[in-house]
Formats: C-alpha cells, sequence, structure tokens
C-alpha cells in the first residue's frame, strides 16, 4: 500500500518541481530579452522614444535579438534530440559537422542564386541533412551505434567541408566572398525580419517533432533494440529527429553562420537540474539555448562598441572552458 | 655572446635532456616497439642524434647572412614599421607585394626593376604583364626567392613576420610601408623613390600630387563639412576608422567622417550607430557586392536626397598615387557649388 503512494508523491513533487524550473527559465528569458533591449552601441531614452531611436530598436535591436533567441533554441533543440538518439553526450550539431554542412550549402546558394533570398535556407537544409546522414552512415556499425566511432565520424565530415568552405572562399573572388569570412563565425548582424520569421517558424516545427518524439527517444537511450521490444518505431523516430535538427541548424546556420557550442552545453546544463527525462529536456533546452544566444550576442554587441564581435568566438569562449568542466566532473 | 658559452649551455642543456630521457626510461617501459627491441641505449642516442642536429639546424641558420651580406654596399632606409632596412646601393631586382607599391614604383620610373608583383597588381597595363608570386595575404614565398629580387616591397596587409625572416635569411631586403595619410603616401613615394635611386623623379611625382591636392583644399576649405560615411561592405557593415587613410581624405574633400574616432581601420560597425550617425553623404567603395547603401540607411538625408556617391575601388583602396584622383572626384560630388 505505501509504495505506489510514495510514487505518486514522487511523482507531484517532480511535476511542481518540473513547473518550477519552466517558470524560472521562461522569467529568465523575459529577463534576458529585456536587458538585451535595454543595452545596444547606442544608448536609448526608451521614454521619449524620437523616429530614429525608434528604428534603431525596431528595426535592427529587437529583430537580432529574437533571431538569436530563436537561433539559439533552435542549436539547444537539434543538440538535446541528436544527443539522446544517437546515446552520445558529444552529439553536437557543431561538432558533427551538420553546421558546416549547413554552412557549405549557405555559401553554395549564394554563389549559384545570389538573387534568391529563399535559396539559402532551403540549401542550408540539404547540406545540414546530407551531413546528418553522412556522419550515420559512417559511424554505424554492425554491432551499432559506438560513441567514438560516430565523434571520429563528426570530426571528419567537420574538417571535410571546413577545407571545402576554405578552398571556396580562397578560389571565389574575395569581395564577393568577404561577407562569408565572418559570418563563418557565426554572426547575428545581417538579421533580417524575414530571417527571424523563418527561424521561429522552424522552432515552431521541429519543436513540435521533437516533442512528439520525446517519449520514444526515453526508451532509446537505453538502446535501440530494447525501444524496439517497447513498441518504439525506431527508423520513424530516427528519420523524424534527423529531419527536424537538419531543419532547426540549416534554418539556424543560413541566419546567422555556425554558432557553435550552444547544442552541446545547454542540454547539458538542463540535464544537470532536472535529469535526464527528454519530454522535459527538450522544451527546456529550447528556452534555456534562447537566453544563452540572446546574452552572448548582447556581449558580442556591447563588449567594444561601436564595433562588433562575432557571436560565434562569444558562444565558444564560454562554451569550451564549461564542457571541459563538465567532462571532468562526470 | 661568446661561442665558447652559447656551445656550452647548448651541452649542459643536451645532457639535462638525456638526464631526463634516461630517468623516464628507467621509470616506465618504453611502449613503441622499436625501442623496447634495442632498449635504453636506442633511445638515448636517439635523443642525442635529434638534439645534435636541432643544435646543427639552430646555428646554420643563423650563421648565413652575415656571412653574406658583408661582400655589398648597402645603405639605411628607414621604413614604416621604424626598422633600418639595409638597401644595397643599387636595386636592379626587386618584387611588390601590394598594388599601391606596384603603382607607386611605376610612376617614380622604377616599374622596370619589379620582377614580381601580386596578382592585385593590376594597374598600370605594364604591370600585369609581370610575374605573378601570389596575393598580397598570401604570397608565395618560394616564388620570390626564385626571382632573387634585392628588395621586397610589402604593406601591412600582408602577414609580415611569416615571411620577412625567411628573406632575410635569404639576404632580401624587405621594406614595410603602412601610410595612415596622404602625408604618408607622399612619405611612401618618396621612400620608394629613394630605394630605387630615382629620388628626383619621386619628388616631382610628390610635387604634382602637393598641388593637385592644395587645389582641391583651397575649394573645400571653406565649405561647410558635410557628414559623410564611407561603406566599404554593405553586409556585414564594414567602414573606415581612425586608423584608415581615407579619414584623413574625406577631411580634406571637404567632409567629416562619422566614424573617425571609432578604433581600427576598417571597423566592422555596429548596425544601430550607423543607423545614429544619420549621414548626409555617403560613400561607396565600389564593387559587385556593395554598389547600393545597406537598407538602414533608407531614411538617411544621404539617401532620401540622393547624394550616394560610388568611386571605385581599386582607387579608393589603395594608398597610391591614385589616391588623390579619389580625392578630386569626392570633393567634387560633396561639394558641386565649390568647382563651378
Amino acid at each position: 500500500m505505501r509504495i505506489p503512494k510514495a510514487k505518486s508523491e514522487n511523482q507531484k513533487s517532480k511535476i511542481g518541481s518540473s513547473v518550477r524550473v519552466a517558470g524560472l527559465l521562461i522569467f529568465l528569458l523575459g529577463l534576458a530579452l529585456l536587458v538585451a533591449a535595454l543595452l545596444g552601441s547606442e544608448k536609448l531614452s526608451f521614454f521619449e522614444l524620437d523616429e530614429r531611436h525608434a528604428a534603431i530598436l525596431f528595426d535592427i535591436r529587437l529583430p537580432r535579438i529574437f533571431l538569436g533567441a530563436t537561433v539559439g533554441a533552435s542549436l539547444a533543440l537539434a543538440g538535446a534530440s541528436l544527443q539522446s538518439l544517437l546515446r552520445n553526450p558529444l552529439a553536437e550539431p557543431y561538432l558533427l559537422g551538420v553546421s558546416n554542412g549547413a554552412a557549405l550549402g549557405t555559401m553554395l546558394a549564394f554563389v549559384f542564386f545570389s538573387q534568391a533570398e529563399w535559396a539559402r535556407p532551403v540549401m542550408a537544409f540539404a547540406g545540414a541533412s546530407l551531413a546528418t546522414f553522412v556522419v550515420y552512415q559512417m559511424a554505424k556499425s554492425r554491432a551499432g551505434m559506438n560513441v567514438e566511432r560516430l565523434v571520429l565520424a563528426g570530426v571528419i565530415v567537420t574538417t571535410f567541408l571546413s577545407s571545402i568552405i576554405v578552398l571556396m572562399t580562397s578560389l571565389i573572388d574575395a569581395t564577393k566572398l568577404r561577407s562569408f569570412t565572418f559570418w563563418l563565425l557565426g554572426d547575428l548582424s545581417q538579421s533580417t525580419k524575414n530571417g527571424f520569421y523563418l527561424s521561429f517558424c522552424a522552432v515552431l516545427i521541429g519543436g513540435f517533432i521533437l516533442t512528439r518524439q520525446a517519449r520514444a527517444l526515453n526508451l532509446m537511450m537505453i538502446g535501440e533494440r530494447d525501444a524496439f521490444d517497447f513498441g518504439v518505431e525506431v527508423d520513424k523516430t530516427r528519420l523524424a529527429v534527423f529531419a527536424a535538427s537538419s531543419l532547426l541548424v540549416g534554418t539556424a546556420v543560413a541566419a546567422s553562420g555556425s554558432v557553435g557550442y550552444v547544442g552541446l552545453i545547454v542540454p547539458h546544463l538542463v540535464r544537470l537540474v532536472i535529469g535526464s527525462d527528454n519530454r522535459l529536456v527538450i522544451p527546456f533546452s529550447a528556452l534555456a539555448g534562447a537566453i544563452f544566444v540572446v546574452l552572448a550576442d548582447t556581449i558580442a554587441r556591447v563588449a567594444i562598441a561601436p564595433r562588433e564581435l562575432p557571436v560565434g568566438a562569444i558562444t565558444a569562449l564560454i562554451g569550451a572552458p564549461l564542457f571541459i568542466y563538465l567532462l571532468r566532473k562526470d | 655572446m661568446l661561442v665558447s658559452d652559447v656551445l656550452r649551455q647548448k651541452r649542459a642543456g643536451l645532457f639535462i635532456f638525456i638526464f631526463i630521457l634516461k630517468k623516464n626510461a628507467q621509470k616506465q617501459k618504453p611502449t613503441f616497439a622499436p625501442l623496447r627491441l634495442c632498449g635504453k641505449f636506442a633511445s638515448e642516442s636517439f635523443a642525442l642524434l635529434c638534439v645534435l642536429s636541432l643544435v646543427f639546424l639552430l646555428s646554420s641558420c643563423k650563421s648565413e647572412p652575415i656571412q653574406e651580406s658583408a661582400n655589398v654596399q648597402t645603405r639605411e632606409i628607414t621604413d614604416d614599421l621604424g626598422r633600418g632596412v639595409k638597401i644595397p646601393e643599387t636595386v636592379e631586382r626587386a618584387v611588390s607585394l601590394a598594388p599601391n607599391l606596384t603603382e607607386i614604383a611605376f610612376a617614380v620610373g622604377a616599374g622596370d626593376k619589379l620582377a614580381g608583383v601580386t596578382t592585385y597588381c593590376d594597374y598600370p597595363i605594364e604591370a600585369q604583364k609581370i610575374q605573378k608570386v601570389g596575393d598580397t595575404v598570401n604570397p608565395n614565398v618560394e616564388s620570390i626567392i626564385a626571382l632573387k629580387p634585392q628588395v621586397v616591397l610589402v604593406s601591412t596587409a600582408s602577414q609580415i613576420e611569416s615571411f620577412t625572416k625567411q628573406l632575410e635569411a635569404q639576404n632580401i631586403a624587405v621594406f614595410v610601408t603602412n601610410p595612415n595619410s596622404l602625408d604618408d603616401i607622399y612619405n611612401s613615394i618618396n621612400k620608394i623613390g629613394e630605394i630605387f635611386g630615382r629620388n628626383e623623379k619621386a619628388r616631382e611625382v610628390v610635387g604634382n600630387l602637393q598641388k593637385r591636392v592644395a587645389f582641391i583644399e583651397s575649394k573645400t576649405g571653406a565649405a561647410e563639412k558635410t557628414k559623410v560615411f564611407v561603406q566599404i561592405s554593405k553586409e556585414p557593415l564594414f567602414t573606415i576608422g581612425r586608423e584608415s587613410f581615407l579619414t584623413d581624405l574625406i577631411e580634406r574633400a571637404g567632409g567629416v567622417s562619422l566614424t573617425k574616432n571609432v578604433a581600427a581601420a576598417y571597423p566592422k560597425l555596429s548596425k544601430e550607430t550607423a543607423l545614429a550617425s544619420n549621414p548626409d553623404s555617403i560613400i561607396l567603395s565600389d564593387s559587385e557586392d556593395n554598389r547600393e547603401p545597406n537598407e538602414l540607411f533608407k531614411d538617411s538625408p544621404a539617401v532620401r536626397n540622393g547624394r550616394i556617391f560610388r568611386v571605385n575601388a581599386d582607387i579608393i583602396s589603395r594608398p597610391g598615387p591614385r589616391l588623390v584622383d579619389a580625392l578630386e572626384q569626392i570633393a567634387r560630388a560633396l561639394h558641386p557649388e565649390s568647382f563651378k
């Protein structure tokens, strides 16, 4: 008699704590957005906005902040779900070469269809999907997925794609690809309202698909065969996660270049706080990723104003040491 | 330092190195298969060989240039990094690693002395026929050395440190220029003239440029300074900063660069600051991806009044004699009323 009662109480407190965490994250996201909106290279008097200050706030600062939020959410969502699907804590769009696939797709779109704005996210999505597929095929062996193989495959695909990108920037006329040298490091300054709308839609669609797969992902963390025995359609889940993460990474990269480490450290931090239940990890990672990139981009905008730093340099600067710390702690 | 001192130090270092290796070898078994077979003796003699060859390499590197340079008459000319560069008495073969330096060499009548130039060097037309040695950012050191130049002219746009030592080891003088203003450009022209023994011609070129600049300044001096934004790249937004020679140029053309206080020569500027700067005129360094002003300027007086001026990117970006052409174009664009 006692055991089920204790269990239900435990569950109740679990729900209570996750609601608290969700509330806290939403509050923090609001706070981060507010801080980001208040800070910038130009000081705005918010109570008497003249025409030009309004333009700065509404045409430049806010679209960039919101794009930062959706990019952070996209990358963290992709990282969280890939880590569970591949049963690998190191799975991250940037480290697996997915970001570089998207970057190469964007550059090809720029070279061949420079006039068409829609071509960049589409080609980025294609590049991300292709990179994901190649890494997965390389890492798969008869014995199943192996952690080291996956990381190695990711490193190989990443460096291979980087070398193609470097070759392209060397071979193609310098002025034409000049904008890409900055963008490759992750740069939110080229944000447009359309870019934000697209990224926002991708977060909604990708987030919806991934949260629906959360339960299946929980079972797949035990092992693909066990998940299959529990009635999970393993192939379908894998396809859904690959497609959703490619969509998320593709749109994020097309809008802002390769912002690294977000998909790695954000889900890890979330798991440290609320455990490894994907039904919570996936949505919470989206919120935390948004907070992380919004704050990192605020540093990038303000640190040496009126000049700017690439946001990818900031996320890597924070992310890499944090990641080493997390690795050593385990 | 005495040679014997150095040698003694090196030997001491060598013994310490071997000692450490020995201690390590005792502590743990070598895992590398050949080492395990041959045992301690092999690892020691291998280390000895490594260290000896390193010592040999280091000493051979250092001795070469001193021996050769002794038998060539040189004079010392100070470059823009403040280094006294030893230039041979007569320079017959030189390499230029920047298009503006190539233009200056031709202007002082020493174009025929250039044995190699970069792929960017397309002016004057004769420069296109000269052998290419890579571009300014990635020059090919092997092709430069193969041309056996006496002097290599470089700008700070090249990664100087990486190849200066290599070239100097080959007894090739490296002369660095870094002009930040028109006066610095005159200085570059005079010094390059001096290198090629064309001092007269260089002074004549500078004199003519100064005359043209003085004429422009006499016209624009009294005019009201207009607020100018120079757009180097549309997306991401790059402009000119404190260290750019264009800041000086805009001033002389009767304008004031809105970003003249921003650190660095060509900073990536915050779009907020660009929008707030509200320029009266926008000057575009005219290239394929920079033909229009950034969208954020759509409500600025410059766009509303159609005061958008394009200047050929080659002319505006090369701190050489043709920069005065850019000055004339900009001054006439900013103050058409003064030139009637």
